[in-house]
């Protein structure tokens, strides 16, 4: 791969260019991993590195050739295994990751859900954890000071709002993630497998918030394992595997590929075991000889 | 509609034509890390706040660790040099305090410096802010501890060596301003660094201590200017904590003016290295998601 194909990392914001007749458009978009720079590297590793510059891939392609469209009032939702890129698609879209490819034009302010309540501090409390979620999401003070009653009556914490997080349970803390996420309407919404979050009552109640913002937001992505939700309130679908897009298109037709090819992988997956297992039986010696 | 300031700034620079590749010149790159800094200041006293509020509520003594803790160190120091080596100089204690106060707020800025970017991982992959305030916010931080060990440094002025208080104190802010330049541009550039090296912590830790040993703050440097010659009297000169501690221990101990020209010329240099600081960060920035 030459530098000259490094596309511009580019994530345009044109709504005050001539109004575009979509939300998001993706074109052409590639993400590259280098396997050479991961987490926890150190300079003995670098080094070592260095010797072995020309041994193995040094990167691999997270994303590549992904191209679709988000017309204002879409909901798409992105499907396939696990390791497919669909985590990436969404960090790309969010502005997170810089696309090493290709182009990325989302029109308006990005909410993106990406797992909730991951980036809480534990030793603050709620209210304080609220707070600081505001300000990194860039929402300015006065709004967000607003926003607070709201943000703790949504989450139904109680009297733990001013206790740290540490104290909280996962369902606690799930559910404060989903209520700071959902507080600000935004333009485009971004969600990563949130819909599973909490006990049945608060699941019943975060669908709602969705189906409301949903009506709201010119336009919508989401990921997530949950296929009744896909046929159910999604106009779009693509699956992805590998970091290709394999289909895009109605709802019910891409879940239906993409229960199939999931049937034929644990098909495969299964072969393969019987038949290790029987070469490793068959490698043992038999009590007769 | 909302729109957060970070979405306006995308906005302004997607005036553009769209899809050209361009990568952002070295000016407009430092330009536009002042600028996040200015313009997520909120941001920052958060973080600096959340950081307090954890160091203090841990503790059975909570804050009143940021006055005891120079205190100890100088009891340490002094019992070493003065008790031990018998080599302290007249009102040791102070001498001492007067370099361990600032000392504790650059380690601390560059220790903090270095976790600050690392250990926000989480956030930093599922929210796009400009992580360039997670230093700043580590350096900020030390001002407050600063601020408070300032108490013990009046109170041993005024109780044990009221003959050495003098209007010069009212200096000690100009001299932090310095030295909180240069602490900033160190965070900066560490807290980028460690996210591809881990080990930066280590050497750090070596580091910093070997650092303090090798400027005048336990030691004058007029007591070493004389016998130091080569490699170790060139580090001890181009030093930047050498004008630092000689100018506080001016203010504090010896009531005379700063090393204004020592001063100066750190400025200068500071706020060059804090640009490179801040270049350096804004490039490998936006990997930061990827490698982490």
């Amino acid at each position: 791969m030459s530098i000259f194909r490094q596309a511009p990392p580019k994530t345009l914001s044109s709504s005050d260019l001539a109004a575009p007749d979509y939300a998001i458009d993706v074109e052409g978009l590639g993400v590259r991993y280098n396997l050479r720079l991961t987490r926890q590297t150190t300079v003995r590793g670098s080094f070592r590195n260095l010797l072995k510059r020309n041994e193995g891939p040094t990167h691999f392609w997270a994303l590549r050739d992904v191209s679709f469209r988000v017309v204002p009032g879409e909901s798409l939702a992105v499907i396939g295994p696990n390791g497919a890129g669909k985590s990436t698609l969404l960090q790309v879209l969010a502005g997170i990751i810089q696309p090493n490819e290709g182009a990325v034009d989302v029109v308006g302010h990005i909410s993106s859900l990406l797992t909730l309540g991951a980036g809480f501090d534990q030793d603050l409390s709620g209210r304080d954890n609220i707070r600081l979620a505001g300000a990194f999401l860039g929402i300015p003070h006065r709004v967000m000071e607003e926003q607070l009653p709201g943000i703790i009556e949504f989450a139904d914490i109680g009297e733990f709002i001013d206790a740290s997080i540490k104290t909280y349970s996962s369902g606690m803390r799930a559910r404060l993630g989903f209520s700071i996420a959902t507080a600000v309407d935004p333009d485009v919404l971004i969600i990563d497998e949130v819909l599973s979050t909490g006990d049945a009552v608060f699941r019943a109640k975060s669908k709602q918030r969705i189906i409301e913002l949903t009506k709201n937001a010119k336009g919508i992505v989401l990921v997530t394992h949950d296929m009744a939700w896909v046929t159910e309130f999604c106009n779009r679908a693509l699956l992805l595997d590998h970091g290709h897009v394999i289909k895009e298109g109605p709802p019910e037709e891409v879940v239906a590929l993409h229960e199939e090819r999931s049937e034929q992988a644990r098909i495969a997956r299964e072969a393969e075991l019987a038949r290790k297992i029987a070469a490793v039986e068959g490698t043992q010696p038999s009590p007769a000889s | 509609m909302l729109r957060s300031r970070a979405d306006m700034a995308t906005t302004t620079a997607g005036a553009r034509p769209l899809r050209v590749a361009r990568r952002p010149g070295s000016l407009e790159l430092i330009a536009d890390g002042f600028r996040e800094i200015w313009t997520h200041r909120r941001l920052t006293r958060y973080l600096v706040r959340a950081d307090l509020k954890k160091h203090g509520s841990d503790t059975l003594l909570g804050n009143v660790w940021w006055v005891l803790d120079p205190l100890l160190q100088m009891a340490v120091y002094v019992i070493l040099v003065s008790v031990i080596f018998k080599s302290g100089k007249e009102d040791y204690p102070l001498f001492v305090f007067s370099a361990i106060l600032p000392w504790k707020w650059f380690s601390s800025a560059v220790n903090d410096g270095i976790m600050s970017v690392t250990q926000r991982e989480r956030i930093i992959k599922q929210v796009k802010f400009p992580k360039i305030v997670l230093p700043v916010a580590a350096a900020v931080g030390g001002i407050v501890n600063f601020t408070f060990g300032l108490i013990p440094l009046f109170g041993l002025m005024i109780f044990f060596y009221a003959d050495r208080l003098s209007p010069y104190v009212v200096l000690i802010p100009v001299i932090a301003a310095v030295q909180f330049v240069f602490s900033l541009a160190t965070a900066v550039f560490v807290s980028a660094v460690n996210v591809f090296f881990r080990d930066i912590g280590n050497v750090a830790r070596h580091g910093l201590r070997l650092w303090f040993y090798l400027s005048p703050g336990l030691y004058a440097f007029s007591d070493v200017a004389g016998r130091l010659d080569g490699l170790v009297g060139r580090v001890l000169s181009l030093n930047p904590w050498t004008p630092l501690f000689e100018s506080y221990r001016a203010v504090i101990y010896n009531e005379t003016m700063p090393d204004w020209g020592g001063l100066t010329g750190l400025l200068i240099v500071s706020a060059g290295l804090l640009c490179l600081a801040i270049l350096f960060f804004k490039r490998v920035e936006p990997a930061f998601a990827k490698v982490l």
